[in-house]
């Protein structure tokens, strides 16, 4: 660089400037805070101290639990550790690739900084800084309520949450460091876009693998008394996957061995030269390719796409009118375009299938306390557990659906469509998809338990007055509750009036949980003690039905009229 | 000022920008014309530095935009067709974040920060978040940024999208202002009429290659008619009106 150059520039601010506009924009949020922010707050704030309680409490009884093993615990509780720090060190690896891609190449704030005076090297302090921030928060919050329940269970002394700290620092960088190397190789082989697409698609995998090592353990073996034999073999597998060349090892020994006021060197040193090593190696290779990278970036809207036409060819077969079947047509092929979007809903799908394999593989009949009273007493914590995901599903897919017509929404509003026909047209595709899926979920899962036959019709009927009334209320307060500049849905189901749904949402399901259950589990012991029902026991149970089917039929009602309204009066 | 050279740049097998060279001297305004999809904001993307060429030189203010690309940016004021701003920041806050990115220290950032914003009539605005801004109040803020550190050229992309007659008059003013003062300034505008009323000079691209350049009389002259109106040149240049074709859909 000429002396004029080097002039120029010698006045620029360091890195962590960068980082400013993230801090004034929080500290400006609070200071002006929008309608709904308290509540939001409130209740996220009682949903953290509420889990970070019980992990605390979780690891904490299970650390005094070992302890009571001696040198075994002491082994399980260093396993234990390793299997935590490894499974954050997959999970973090891929965030960090995630992160990297909408931080270095894909964030609209890159072209008001690479268009400013600012060299490449503090543009990438100050991105990856945010990266790790950003990759790590989650596995962090989880991470120090189970350290913390650790070291008070082991009575450990002062010096073991210092070292701790010590330790996840570097554990934390070196994932997102190999993560953000391999966005940067990913982004300057594909367009940015298209690398987002292939990121979703390897997150699905990573899922996957993840769900099939859970499965590979089978936990399950755990429940036989005559498997007990084969618990060397069961503790053979879980030591397989640990390997002392991973970081997750050297940071699992360093807080074991500070666990035991010991100062463990080797891995301590090996952790904090391996970070800072990578992020040299990186911010080199950074300097080296991100120009070209981002650059591609901006290249990708010639990206191909999926036509559909056999979606479009099946939607004519429907009996629907124009309007509704171009609707439900741009909806469908707006959703499957975005991978980001259908690959949540398969995520879930993989989840959905785990959750009803583990009833597959239970030997229910050799469990001496699957007795037939809990069996149906599963069959109400499997309508809860549909309950949840239809909430969540509904948060998440269908709340958003007004919303994500954004800024074209301005095209319905100036067609002759009315705003009800359009609302309307939104529940319907929300309600089908989330109808089925809940359904298949709740009558697999009561069937591979073997719950009462009076039960299984009692679920289904639960399944879909719930359905009805979920979609109703999510559509309508979605309505109500639009955010039409959101950038993607997942902010608008985190907006005031997505967290405001997700509350009345479970206050619903436990309602209609109770109105439904307490007299389908009288009636089931009548049965099965083989005595007559008496009338009052009737008419309470049959009202206790009618009440749920009314209270489903209102909250859709409500719903729906509430979001039509809203969007009439629109301004 | 700003001068490019043979710039080029390709997007696999199609050619945006197609061996484009261009000088912007101290004090001028020139004007960059072309129909959508001419390349204009590509190349004004290049210059800024948001766009890697495939081949082709940048300088600005004498530095190389690919060997000291902070010095020559630092000479370079950017106003994009559509600007990113912080939306949770206030319009303070986002030219101090802005003057500070340029190296500008705080004791003479307020004073100016305050004084762009009166020059494009945002000072009652300076504590409001940007969020609760309309397009046009928007555009003139990025319009303070860009001035705020005293570049030496400035960068435009469709100055007058969103801007009201009075907002659209402000820009033309400060404009010839600055240009006055020695800032060279290269702006690409579909608004012809700004064009003609403006710029000392002007270049049309069509399909990635410069196909007319010169004062706007001398540019006129090449389309063979020095008594017609900008428009006229400019489709005959770039390919006609099309007004035949919307008679016969007609």
């Amino acid at each position: 660089m000429t002396p004029r150059a080097i002039a120029a520039t010698r006045a620029t601010q360091p890195f962590p400037y960068l980082l400013l506009p993230s801090f004034w924009a929080s500290r400006n949020r609070a200071r002006r805070r929008e309608r709904g922010d308290g509540t939001r707050a409130a209740f996220f704030g009682v949903v953290a101290v509420g889990v970070g309680g019980a992990i605390f409490s979780g690891s904490f009884w299970l650390t005094v639990q070992l302890g009571g093993f001696a040198d075994f615990g002491d082994y399980l509780l260093r396993l234990g550790l390793s299997w935590l720090f490894l499974s954050f060190l997959s999970f973090l690896t891929f965030s960090g690739i995630v992160t990297a891609l909408s931080t270095f190449f894909l964030s609209d704030d890159l072209r008001l900084l690479l268009a400013a005076p600012v060299s490449a090297r503090r543009v990438f302090h100050a991105r990856f800084a945010r990266t790790v921030g950003l990759s790590s928060w989650m596995v962090l919050v989880f991470i120090v309520p189970v350290l913390a329940g650790v070291g008070v269970g082991h009575c450990a002394p002062w010096s073991y949450y210092w070292l701790s700290i010590l330790a996840t620092v570097p554990f934390v960088v070196i994932p997102v460091a190999i993560g953000t190397a391999i966005t940067l190789l990913l982004v300057n082989v594909f367009p940015a876009r298209r690398a987002r697409d292939i990121l979703m698609l390897m997150g699905l995998l990573f899922a996957g693998s993840l769900v099939v090592l859970l499965r590979m353990i089978q936990p399950e073996q755990l429940l036989r008394v005559e498997s007990l034999p084969d618990l060397t073999d069961f503790f053979a597998t879980l030591q397989s996957p640990i390997t002392p060349l991973l970081p997750s090892f050297w940071a699992a020994e360093a807080v074991f061995a500070s666990l035991q006021g010991r100062f463990d060197a080797l891995h301590m040193t090996a952790l904090w030269t391996t970070a800072l090593g990578l992020v040299v190696l990186v911010a080199a290779a950074n300097d080296r390719w991100h120009f070209s990278g981002f650059s591609k970036a901006q290249e990708a809207r010639k990206a191909k796409f999926t036509r559909f036409e056999l979606l479009t060819a099946a939607a004519r077969l429907l009996p629907l009118a124009p309007v509704r079947r171009h609707m439900l047509i741009k909806d469908l092929k707006i959703f499957l375009r975005d991978v980001s979007q259908w690959s949540q809903l398969l995520l879930l799908l993989a989840l959905v299938l785990v959750y009803l394999y583990n009833f597959r593989v239970f030997d229910l009949d050799r469990n001496p306390y699957m007795s037939g009273v809990i069996k149906n007493v599963y069959a109400f914590v499997n309508l809860a557990m549909a309950g949840l995901v239809m909430s969540t599903v509904c948060a998440r897919f269908v709340f958003p659906a007004v919303s994500s017509e954004g800024a074209a929404f301005w095209i319905i509003r100036t067609a002759p469509v009315s705003l009800r026909a359009f609302l309307w047209s939104k529940f319907w595709i929300g309600f089908f998809p989330v109808f089925l899926l809940t359904e298949v979920l709740t009558v697999a899962a009561n069937h591979f338990l073997g719950v009462a036959p009076m039960l299984r019709i009692v679920s289904a009927a639960a399944v879909f007055l719930m359905s009805l009334a979920l979609v109703g209320l999510a559509t309508g307060l979605g309505a109500r509750y639009p955010r039409f500049n959101a950038d993607n849905p997942s902010q608008v189901a985190g907006s005031y009036g997505g967290v405001a749904f997700m509350i009345m949402a479970v206050l619903f399901m436990i309602v209609l949980i109770v109105l439904v259950g307490w007299p389908s589990s009288v009636f089931l012991w009548y049965s099965t003690t083989n005595l007559p029902v008496p009338a009052r026991v009737i008419v309470l149970g049959g009202a206790g039905f009618a009440a749920a089917i009314i209270l489903s039929l209102s909250t859709w009602w409500f719903g729906m009229r509430s979001g039509v309204t809203a969007l009439e009066s629109m301004g | 000022m700003i001068a490019i050279e043979s710039l080029i740049k390709k997007y696999g097998t199609f050619t945006a920008v197609d061996g484009v060279s261009l000088e912007v001297k101290p004090g001028e305004i020139h004007g960059f014309l072309g129909p959508n999809g001419a390349g204009k904001t590509t190349t004004i993307r290049m210059i800024a530095g948001l766009l890697k060429p495939t081949s082709g030189r940048i300088l600005v203010n004498g530095h190389d935009l690919a060997r000291a690309p902070e010095a020559a940016k630092a000479s370079l004021g950017f106003i994009p067709d559509r600007p990113f701003i912080y939306e949770k920041l206030t319009a303070g806050e986002f030219l101090r974040f802005h003057g500070g990115l340029y190296g500008m220290d705080d004791g003479a950032l307020g004073a100016r920060a305050t004084e762009m914003l009166e020059l494009f009539e945002l000072g009652r605005w300076e504590h409001e978040l940007v969020e609760s801004f309309s397009h046009g109040m928007k555009q003139r803020l990025v319009m303070s940024a860009a001035f705020l550190h005293r570049p030496k050229a400035v960068l435009v992309d469709e100055p007058m999208v969103g801007l009201d007659p009075r907002g659209a008059r402000l820009i033309k003013d400060v404009f010839r202002k600055m240009a006055e003062h020695g800032v060279a300034i290269l702006m690409s505008t579909h608004t012809l009429e700004v064009a003609q009323e403006m710029c000392d000079r002007i270049a049309i691209i069509l399909k990635g290659q410069i196909i007319a350049r010169g004062t706007v009389g001398e540019v006129k002259a090449l389309a063979g008619g020095s008594d017609q109106h900008l428009t006229e040149v400019f489709l005959r240049l770039t390919g006609g009106s099309g007004l035949q074709e919307i008679d016969e859909v007609l």
